[in-house]
């Protein structure tokens, strides 16, 4: 039978933020973070980071490439809250200041092995155009406090929470606009103590 | 008891005629499911298709389940509206599929449909929007008395979910 109390499984995440496409923006940089459950901790690695700066290539390809390491490991006894990753894409606006171009999240694979992954980036954008001018004169976007609500299925109706619109709005609600893609490599092992039948 | 983790995201739809879709979803599951993490239902943020199709969503679905039986397996139903620029919003299309059942990542296409009115109503859906609604939201994964509908197709969604089973072993499922 098989042991009783909780048991530990690790997840070995390694891989890079390999690139984006992002048709109207150039000079882009992008940050990344993981979001989980109570019932995960990062054992090793690092569970986040701030890529180079990087711009489109001059060729037909247009492309945006980071090439960015991801490596972190974590630990958990509960499959809930499986970590996500969540990328912040950042660049310099026409004034140059840094505004927000993209948010994304994508569940971390599950199963050993090598996966990409193409995650839509979206930007959170007031449906007013009043407000939309006003903060594009100011260089200062609505953005949200902390990027991990992204990675949240709750509050995307409306208002999503943790929103910090600037300046304040004066009316209408907040939309998310797709703005781009990025491309995410993983390469995931995992360790487990008890069997439980997970993927091919 | 045996464990369903069910951990994906809703992608996005493709083929509707409308724009600004948003998706409300829920999970039904029988008598002997219980949900022990994760919330139920959900809906996502409106989004419009700007490179070819696809309407984004990116929302992500983490839920755990105990079972004491195979009856009753979760089934996702979704309501696919579509908002326009005064605020209203207007049913695209009502769709579900079953959680799969079998461990590893799936990726799923839910096609949709959408309850067609008396030539008036469509007419009326054409000119002004509206059009008609199911009054009860089980007839979305339930096949009980779909035959009193007329429908019409709707878009699809499509959705990545991975499925890991813990504990079926013990009572011979195979998965």
């Amino acid at each position: 039978a098989p042991p009783a109390g909780p048991s530990v499984f690790l997840l070995m995440v390694n891989g890079q933020v390999e690139s984006a496409q992002f048709p109207e923006y150039d000079e882009l940089y992008c940050k990344y973070c993981f979001v989980y459950g109570q019932d995960w901790a990062p054992t090793a690695g690092l569970e986040e980071g701030i890529s180079q700066i990087t711009c489109k290539s001059q060729d037909v390809r247009q492309a945006l490439v980071w090439n960015f390491p991801i490596d972190v490991t974590f630990k958990s006894t509960n499959p809930y809250g499986w970590p996500q990753i969540v990328l912040s894409v950042y660049g310099p606006d026409v004034f140059g200041n840094d505004v927000v171009r993209g948010y994304g999240a994508v569940h971390v694979p599950f199963s050993p092995g090598r996966h990409k992954r193409t995650i839509p980036m979206f930007v959170p954008e007031s449906t007013s155009k009043l407000q939309r001018l006003t903060s594009w004169f100011m260089g200062r976007r609505p953005e949200y406090t902390d990027p991990k609500v992204v990675a949240q299925g709750e509050g995307r109706e409306g208002k999503p929470p943790g929103f910090r619109p600037c300046p304040p709005p004066i009316l209408g609600f907040s939309s998310l606009l797709p703005s781009g893609l990025a491309l995410v490599h993983f390469q995931i092992n995992r360790r487990r103590r008890t069997f439980w039948h997970a993927c091919p | 008891m045996a464990e369903v983790h069910v951990i994906g995201q809703i992608m996005g739809a493709t083929g509707f005629s409308e724009s600004s879709l948003f998706c409300k979803w829920g999970v039904h599951t029988g008598a002997a499911w219980k949900l022990l993490s994760g919330v139920r239902e959900g809906q996502t943020q409106v989004d419009t298709p700007q490179v070819g199709d696809m309407a984004y969503w990116s929302h992500p679905i983490d839920l755990h389940f105990a079972t004491k039986g195979l009856q009753g397996w979760p089934r996702l139903h979704l309501q696919v509206w579509s908002q326009d620029s005064f605020g209203r919003c207007q049913l695209a299309g009502y769709g579900f599929c079953h959680v799969p059942s079998s461990p590893g990542t799936h990726q799923l296409d839910c096609p949709t449909w959408r309850p067609l009115g008396s030539w008036r109503e469509q007419l009326a859906r054409a000119f002004v929007g509206g059009g008609p609604q199911l009054l009860h939201g089980d007839a979305i994964y339930s096949g009980a008395d779909r035959y009193r509908l007329h429908t019409a197709a709707g878009g699809t969604v499509h959705l990545e979910l991975g499925l890991l089973l813990r504990h079926f072993d013990r009572y011979g499922v195979e998965c």
